[in-house]
């Protein structure tokens, strides 16, 4: 058994199954000297090569339409241009030409800081390589052969590779060159298949046929796995898929009660890794980010650039409100690198926005993290633990203060994003009206809500059993807070665990909760809840718990 | 001659498909065109030389035509990646 390690996933899962190797042909372009008489003749068979080529891919592009980008740069003229001159000025044949010509805008395309653009050479490379195919005329299947369901193993894969394979045939991919934005990467993660890119070596340690068993999560492949190892994965890969399938099943479908009432089920995450798994489950937004994982699980306060990078990593993955908490610290939670002075209380003690409003300089550097990555999604900047309107005022002037920075250095932000505060002190609820006036959103935090206004350490053993948020005092704060939200026009979202409590969606959805956020496991059996529901019946409902 | 300055907003930049709708829209434009961007120049016409300026989310880049229809063209190419172009 040998085994390979890959640090990076394009695309999660298991798969065990014979390897097929992708051969490559060759696209060396032949050797042969044109006559100056010739040379015209020469940059014809270029273009008839482009034309064909066109032919190809407009085919292609009515399926899959990187193959329109493909289209429009096998017709640029500066891509003709270069390869007829190359050819009418240094007399090189049409293939050298071609050749030389690719290898001049890969180079260049591979040299670009931005990975996304630095992908792009494999697209110069599968356009260049189909001109040469057709000059040399060669008709290549490199999926030839394929019978029964493999795992591709190849150098890399090209659109117009992956183009001519039949997906139904194929476990996963492992190639040995590509990044997570290649290609292959992104047919991969839309079709669910694991996938690893980047797996150095590979191609000389597998043979056709060979058995090989890839997890894709920890980027481990198996090849020749031993007995015990196929047991372990087969086993892990049938739990794997029968959670996807029921999974997928259910959360496909939008969180809609049965007479039409459509509310939003959002993700409570607290990593940027986590926010990539949210599209295979049909999670669209973010309730809560903790961005607690940048500071806790680092050696120093994050920069402004870390920060940005992992909020602009995760804007990217989503397409309604990514709410961003901001340094929600103290209490129970320490830094390894900053000393907390001891609290006899540190519940009622300095913690979250009261540690940011003091330390202003750590609060701006996340600030304007925030805001520069506001740019690559729908990002909202949500306060922890207000009190005062004193306090929600000072933040948002620190906001507006990092605006004009920004605006200054002339670095884009969204000028509209909303900043909002988390309800969960006895004091926002009661001031929720006031509040309402100037915050752009709610998200009620049950968890901390309940201990506050019940005064109970739902840690503490002895008393935990009084901790209990279908308390009336705990259901009227939440109603209260809803009504003062909806009455001042701003939604109120709810990122507590009494939002994934199957026995209080009927009664939240009733009062008018516009927004559950909850762990993602959790979310297609609130859907489902929610589906089953009728927005009617659960006002009827949420009625009986009002209290007179 | 016209030339206006704007910020690029998609996500990934002007990458394959962005520029290809803003080469086609410029292909479609009688003036001469020209895209700065840092220190360099684009005939933004040819799809290759757009991706290849590698021009990122969030970078200002000036367009500028000239011609007889200059100020409809840059109207044009400007409302277009205002609107992310296509994206």
């Amino acid at each position: 058994m040998k085994e390979i390690h890959i640090s990076r996933t394009a695309s999660k899962g298991i798969a065990i199954g014979k390897a097929f190797i992708v051969e490559k042909i060759s696209l060396e372009p032949d050797e042969y000297a044109v006559s100056a008489s010739e040379l015209v003749n020469e940059t014809q068979k270029y273009d008839h090569a482009v034309s064909e080529a066109v032919k190809q891919l407009e085919l292609l592009a009515e399926d899959n339409d990187i193959f329109g980008v493909h289209l429009e740069i096998v017709k640029d003229t500066v891509l003709t241009e270069s390869v007829h001159n190359r050819i009418l000025e240094q007399g090189m044949n049409v293939q050298q030409a071609l050749n030389e010509t690719a290898r001049e805008w890969i180079s260049m395309f591979k040299s670009m800081e931005d990975e996304y653009m630095r992908d792009r050479a494999a697209d110069i490379k599968d356009i260049c390589g189909r001109l040469m195919c057709s000059l040399k005329r060669i008709n290549y299947n490199p999926f030839e052969g394929i019978c029964e369901p493999v795992i591709i193993v190849a150098e890399d894969l090209t659109p117009s590779d992956t183009a001519n394979l039949n997906l139904k045939y194929v476990l996963g991919f492992i190639t040995q060159e590509g990044g997570i934005t290649s290609h292959v990467s992104i047919i991969a993660k839309n079709i669910g298949l694991p996938s690893l890119v980047g797996a150095a070596g590979i191609l000389e340690s597998v043979v056709p046929e060979d058995l090989i068993v890839m997890d894709a999560k920890e980027g481990r492949i198996f090849i020749h796995p031993e007995r015990s190892v196929i047991m372990k994965y087969t086993e892990k890969k049938r739990k794997l898929d029968r959670i996807k399938r029921e999974l997928a099943d259910k959360s496909m479908l939008p969180a809609v009660t049965s007479d039409g009432h459509k509310v939003s089920v959002y993700a409570n995450i607290g990593s940027a890794e986590e926010a990539e798994a949210l599209a295979t489950f049909h999670v669209k937004g973010v309730g809560l980010l903790r961005s607690e994982f940048l500071y806790m699980e680092n050696t120093h306060f994050p920069t402004e650039e870390e920060q940005f990078e992992a909020y602009k990593a995760v804007a990217y993955q989503l397409e309604e409100e990514i709410t961003i908490r901001t340094l929600d610290i103290g209490g129970d939670k320490t830094l390894p690198y900053f000393e907390f002075e001891h609290e006899e209380n540190p519940y009622l003690g300095w913690r979250a926005i009261r540690i940011s409003l003091e330390k202003k300089d750590m609060f701006k550097t996340q600030l304007r993290a925030l805001l520069r990555a506001s740019i690559f999604g729908p990002i909202r900047i949500m306060f922890p633990m207000i009190i005062a309107i004193e306090e929600l005022r000072e933040a948002k002037e620190i906001v507006e203060e990092c605006k004009n920075e920004l605006r200054v250095g002339n670095i884009p932000f969204n000028e509209e994003i909303q900043v909002g505060m988390m309800v969960e002190t006895p004091a926002s609820v009661i001031c929720a009206n006031e509040f309402a006036k100037e915050a752009d959103f709610f998200s009620i935090g049950t968890n901390d809500l309940t201990q506050y206004i019940l005064a109970v350490d739902r840690g503490n053993k002895k008393v935990s059993s009084y901790y209990n948020s279908f308390h009336p005092a705990v259901i009227e704060s939440i109603r209260r807070v809803i009504e003062a939200g909806h009455a001042n026009e701003i939604k109120v979202g709810m990122c507590g665990e009494f939002a994934s409590d199957e026995w209080a969606v009927k009664l939240l959805l009733g009062m008018g909760l516009d927004e559950f956020s909850m762990s993602v496991a959790s979310i297609p059996f609130i859907k489902e809840r929610i589906r089953n529901c009728s927005y009617q019946d659960a006002k009827m409902y949420a009625d009986t718990y009002k209290k007179e | 001659m016209v030339n206006q300055t704007i910020t690029v907003k998609n996500k990934s930049g002007l990458h394959a498909r962005p520029a290809v709708e803003f080469s086609k829209l410029a292909a479609k434009c009688k003036s001469n065109i020209t895209v700065f961007f840092q220190e360099k120049r684009i005939n933004p016409k040819s799809v290759l030389m757009i991706m290849a300026a590698a021009i990122t989310c969030g970078s200002a880049i000036t367009v500028e035509c000239s011609g007889e229809t200059e100020e409809e063209d840059l109207k044009i190419l400007i409302e277009a990646i205002e609107s992310g172009l296509g994206e």
